[in-house]
């Protein structure tokens, strides 16, 4: 191609520019790119936010957990990749105060403590949370205000540790990485390392844990994790971010899948949009095509000044839509400052790059086989205006656009599974659609007679010309099927997240209650009116064999979810299926109380390939004992209710050394009910949720802006399909229209004859999206979601009004040019 | 004058062409066993009734479209021995086309719509010559302006200005005048011949116009698709 064609089909497109020509296509495009790369934009910089605010929670952004120091090689390695790292330790000590005792966890750190995030403390019990850069001194204690209670101590007094005395400076609000694992902790005493010689708290066969964490960038975190893992003994933990908080890996993982899904829907609408505005663009550079065809141009000549400009157009759009998306990604940010964390992670470049590979791919997928028809354009054309090219073969133009849209919602979803879900929806629908839109118009020729001339003439005109009708219904009940989708999975998976999180949740776990100590306990709740979960009992063991193998031979140990079998497991018995327990296979255990089976948590089953009726080895002490899988559950994992991998009939598990525990719920102003407790029965551990809970509060909050915003750019989206659906039709319409006036028609009758044909597309297009809707959210509720889902009655009725009033009125203010603009300069100008 | 152009070879000649196309009522016969020879320099009128095959005619002459039967031969080349992009490029270099419905692009101003064939054969100032020729159509005036805000006569003006930038060897006009007003038509005609005069252009027009085609060197009348004699 030669400069001097790209000059002249720069000049063409700068023509076409200023003579309005490329405004549709352009429009559509740059919302396309915009609503993508804004949400591009709020998804990385809020998923930053998440992953830095889990980061916070973790301490830093990997915790290696070893009963030993690692050795050296290991943490020269993260060094050499970048990565910083510190050592705490955990252990635990009794503590003193005067003539009170308590065993207490302790936690030893140096200056560098957290990598990520910062501690938080108070000057008084309960008093105002200050944050705190500092650590404690080598002779002070920081410790929690649960703590000074079960002393009977004041901020100031001295601690007993081991042979030193500490003095307690502050209380402890928050701890970044108290993930030492909820059965470990006991009261928080923080303490700094240089203060353990002293103490002389640590012999030999201490039992003492060695937490490394580490913070850097991801590429050299990862390329740790991979160096790591084969290396690692069982007795080693290694927690990113998601594992060491399931909680908010869960919440994590179901805002990316839901952002991914809305911005799916964004370019799924704009690329509609473009089709349309391409297929009309294509259409008005017939007669440009025809006349260079005349004056000497070749199929490859037309076709190499059409394609650099849409190249252009797409690089322009992009751009434009780049931009645009920056700054509105910064005005959001800045009208939700109050309710996002104070410093943001900056954009990346991604989004950027991902934004121009987008609006390229949607302007390829869409415009480029209405465009590729101007080759086609038969030079006669100039003498005979009614030759148009032949259509484009339709595999040609579904075909590439199916590869555009596929190529973009792998992108943005990174999950096969949920693009399949919407695709395959996305094609159930147009093909089963298209057919009942046609029916649809069929039934309703009906509906002309015993109606007025406008209104014969607006439902005339649907089904004049049907091809136009049924894409058109399509379109719009792709839209607004859509914009019903989003609503609905919106309101539902907040709410089941809210449901999930109710005003009461458990906020404390209580382990370690011995079984001489169940009744008092529960009658301490009891008297108390305190809401607590049944007491479950705990028995230590491990699952060493599944169907007769060992269980190396199904998992080794450092792989993904090895952590859970690889150590000791939490085993417990009852006869009634726990709250936020499903049983996805087999039968409940129930009034078998005699029987040797168990009841397993179907994602654990997965990853062993574990089936019904396998029998499963458990090593208690040496000692062991099979059971048969009778059922496989799935578990709400983050209920903040006790969650069990297995749960046994109490036969199975007869004999075996139990301790109880449970989950219970304290308002804020009954904390000083923890005294009581601690008092009562010292030999409890205590876990207080509530900082954690107030994270995934938080956490769900930013993902409900950030899903109410999406639907913004969806509604843009598909305002710009309307859009370019209205301005594909209005040159016929405005011919029409004039040539209905010169023959007497009054604007009247012209505006109910829009309205008419404008309502019953939205009407129809309603109903198809209900039916869409129906069928894409049953699948993303069973398959993806794994919510119950229940058929949306409503929805037929609120629709099809919905379509009706907005497609009715947008056509109506749409073709308001064709009633309001006099005949003869309609006809002159065509 | 006849002799000496029969001496010449023609730039445009037909050999029993004829055409059929393909309707729902069959097949249906438009031109059959046309012979004809048009010699540089000539100005021929095709005139004939409605649906004598006029308008099929100069379209296949031009070559924007293939005789069913016989064979044309366009400025030395026979068309039907070319590929599509092959007589495209022979209409680039040879060919200047006037319509009835004037066929200007509706997004391109009046000096854009003549600079075109000139930007498209690739040459690099193409505007100061279709400024001159606009000048020489009486529209230095208007330049700038869409064919939206043109006449008909001025759009029509504007499409003489295009056909002759390449300074075609034939110059195919279809009813050039069918959409003015007679005076209108009048001044548009006397300035195609013109122009005509001035390029040395051969010209070829189909026309209803009795006046218009008295103007020209001869005259083909076509009757049912057949050349009356």
């Amino acid at each position: 191609m030669t400069m001097a064609n790209l000059l002249l089909s720069w000049r063409l497109l700068l023509r076409d520019w200023r003579a309005g020509e490329l405004r549709i296509l352009l429009s559509a495009l740059i919302i396309a790119v915009t609503a993508t790369t804004v949400i591009g934009f709020f998804s990385d910089r809020l998923q930053g936010a998440m992953v830095e605010q889990s980061a916070e929670l973790l301490g830093g952004d990997l915790l290696l957990q070893s009963p030993r120091e690692v050795a050296e090689p290991w943490l020269e390695q993260a060094q050499t990749l970048g990565l910083r790292h510190t050592r705490v330790l955990e252990f635990p000590s009794v503590v003193l105060h005067g003539e009170a005792m308590q065993l207490a966890g302790i936690k030893a750190v140096t200056a560098d403590y957290p990598l990520r995030g910062q501690l938080r403390v108070a000057l008084s019990p309960y008093g105002e949370e200050l944050r705190e850069t500092a650590i404690p001194a080598a002779d002070e204690a920081w410790i929690e205000a649960r703590l000074l209670a079960l002393l009977e101590m004041e901020l100031g007094d001295s601690l007993e540790f081991g042979s030193t005395r500490l003095q307690v400076t502050r209380v402890l609000t928050f701890e970044p990485s108290a993930g030492g694992g909820f059965f470990a902790m006991a009261p928080r005493v923080m303490v700094n390392q240089q203060a353990l010689a002293a103490a002389n708290v640590l012999q030999a066969g201490s039992r003492v844990s060695n937490h490394y964490l580490f913070a850097g960038g991801d590429q050299s975190l990862q390329a740790y994790q991979e160096w790591l893992r084969p290396q690692l003994e069982p007795s080693h933990r290694l927690l990113d971010i998601r594992e060491g908080q399931p909680t908010v890996g869960a919440a994590l993982e179901r805002a990316e899948q839901y952002l991914g899904l809305a911005s799916l829907v964004a370019v799924l609408l704009a690329g509609v949009a473009i089709a349309m505005g391409a297929r009309r663009y294509a259409e008005r550079h017939f007669d440009m095509a025809a006349i260079m065809r005349c004056l000497g141009a070749g199929q490859g000549r037309i076709l190499g000044l059409f394609l650099p400009q849409l190249l252009c157009l797409g690089l322009i759009g992009s751009v434009i839509g780049v931009t645009l998306a920056w700054l509105a990604q910064f005005g959001l940010f800045y009208l939700l400052r109050d309710l996002l964390p104070a410093t943001l992670p900056a954009a990346g470049w991604m989004p950027v790059w991902i934004g121009l590979a987008s609006g390229l791919t949607v302007l390829a997928g869409f415009a480029l086989p209405p465009v590729l028809r101007l080759r086609q354009v038969p030079a006669l054309r100039v003498l005979r205006r009614e030759l148009n090219p032949m259509p484009m073969s339709g595999w040609l133009v579904y075909g590439m656009a199916i590869i555009a849209m596929a190529l973009l919602m792998w992108r943005y979803t990174g999950s096969a599974q949920l693009t399949l879900a919407v695709m395959g929806g996305a094609a159930l629908a147009l093909v089963s659609l298209g057919g009942l839109a046609a029916l649809l118009l069929h039934l309703s020729r009906s509906l002309h007679r015993g109606v007025g001339v406008a209104w014969r003439y607006g439902i005339n005109n649907l089904w004049r010309r049907p091809l136009l009708s049924i894409s058109q219904i399509l379109a719009f009940g792709l839209t607004l099927m859509a914009m019903a989708l989003i609503a609905l999975v919106r309101g539902d998976l907040i709410n089941t997240w809210h449901t999930q999180l109710p005003p009461e949740t458990h906020n404390h776990f209580v382990v370690n209650i011995q079984p001489d100590q169940r009744e008092v306990f529960a009658s301490f709740l009891a008297q108390r009116e305190i809401v607590s979960s049944p007491l479950y009992p705990l028995v230590r063991g491990r699952l060493a064999e599944v169907a007769g193998e060992p269980l190396e031979a199904r998992i080794q140990p450092g792989e993904e979810g090895a952590g859970a079998v690889y150590r000791e497991m939490n085993l417990t018995w009852t006869d009634t299926l726990p709250e936020n327990n499903r049983v996805t296979a087999g039968e409940w255990l129930g009034a078998r109380a005699d029987a040797m089976e168990v009841s397993m948590e179907e994602g654990l089953a997965q990853r062993l390939g574990v089936r019904l009726g396998d029998t499963l080895g458990f090593s208690f002490g040496g000692e062991m004992r099979e059971v048969v899988v009778s059922s496989l559950r799935s578990v709400q994992w983050d209920s903040f209710q006790p969650n069990f991998f297995m749960i046994f009939p109490e036969a199975a598990l007869h004999g075996k050394p139990a301790t109880y525990m449970a989950s219970f719920y304290l308002p804020p102003q009954g904390k000083t009910e923890l005294g009581a407790m601690m008092r009562a029965f010292p030999a409890l551990t205590i876990i207080d949720l509530d900082r954690m809970m107030e994270q995934v509060r938080g956490i769900l909050e930013q993902v409900t802006l950030a899903v109410e915003f999406v639907l913004f750019f969806v509604l843009l989206a598909g305002f710009a399909v309307l859009y370019a659906a209205l301005q594909a039709s209005l040159e016929e319409r405005l011919y029409e229209g004039a040539l209905l006036r010169t023959l007497g028609g009054s604007r009247r009758q012209l505006r109910s004859g829009h309205l008419a044909e404008y309502g019953l597309l939205g009407a129809l297009a309603g109903v198809l999206a209900a039916l869409g809707a129906e069928i894409i959210a049953y699948i993303l509720y069973t398959r993806v979601f794994d919510l119950n889902y229940q058929i949306q009655w409503e929805m037929w009725l609120w629709l099809p009004l919905l379509g009706a009033v907005l497609i009715g009125l947008a056509g109506y203010w749409g073709t308001r040019r064709v009633v309001a603009q006099s005949p003869l300069v309609v006809l002159r100008g065509l | 004058m006849k002799s000496d152009q029969k001496q010449q070879s023609p730039i445009v000649a037909a050999h029993g062409v004829g055409k059929q196309v393909r309707t729902a009522a069959g097949v249906l016969t438009i031109l059959s066993e046309i012979e004809l020879a048009i010699a540089a320099g000539e100005s021929v009128a095709i005139v004939g009734a409605s649906g004598s095959g006029k308008s099929t005619l100069l379209g296949l002459l031009a070559g924007l479209d293939l005789p069913s039967s016989g064979r044309i031969e366009l400025a030395g080349e026979f068309l039907n021995e070319l590929d599509e992009d092959g007589r495209a490029r022979l209409r680039g270099e040879q060919v200047g086309f006037v319509f009835q419905s004037f066929q200007l692009l509706p997004s391109l101003s009046a000096l854009e719509n003549v600079m075109l064939p000139l930007e498209l054969a690739g040459i690099r100032d193409a505007r100061s010559p279709a400024a001159a020729l606009l000048e020489r159509v009486g529209l230095a005036a208007r330049l700038d302006h869409y064919p939206k805000q043109l006449s008909g006569g001025e759009q029509q003006r504007v499409a003489i200005a295009r056909a002759f930038a390449m300074s075609p060897a034939v110059l195919f006009a279809d009813e050039p005048t069918g959409n003015l007003d007679a005076a209108t038509g009048e001044r548009i005609i006397s300035l195609l011949f013109e122009l005509n005069a001035e390029q040395g252009t051969t010209l070829i027009l189909v026309t209803h116009d009795n006046a218009l085609a008295d103007r020209c060197t001869r005259a083909i009348r076509l009757e049912a698709g057949r050349i009356c004699a």
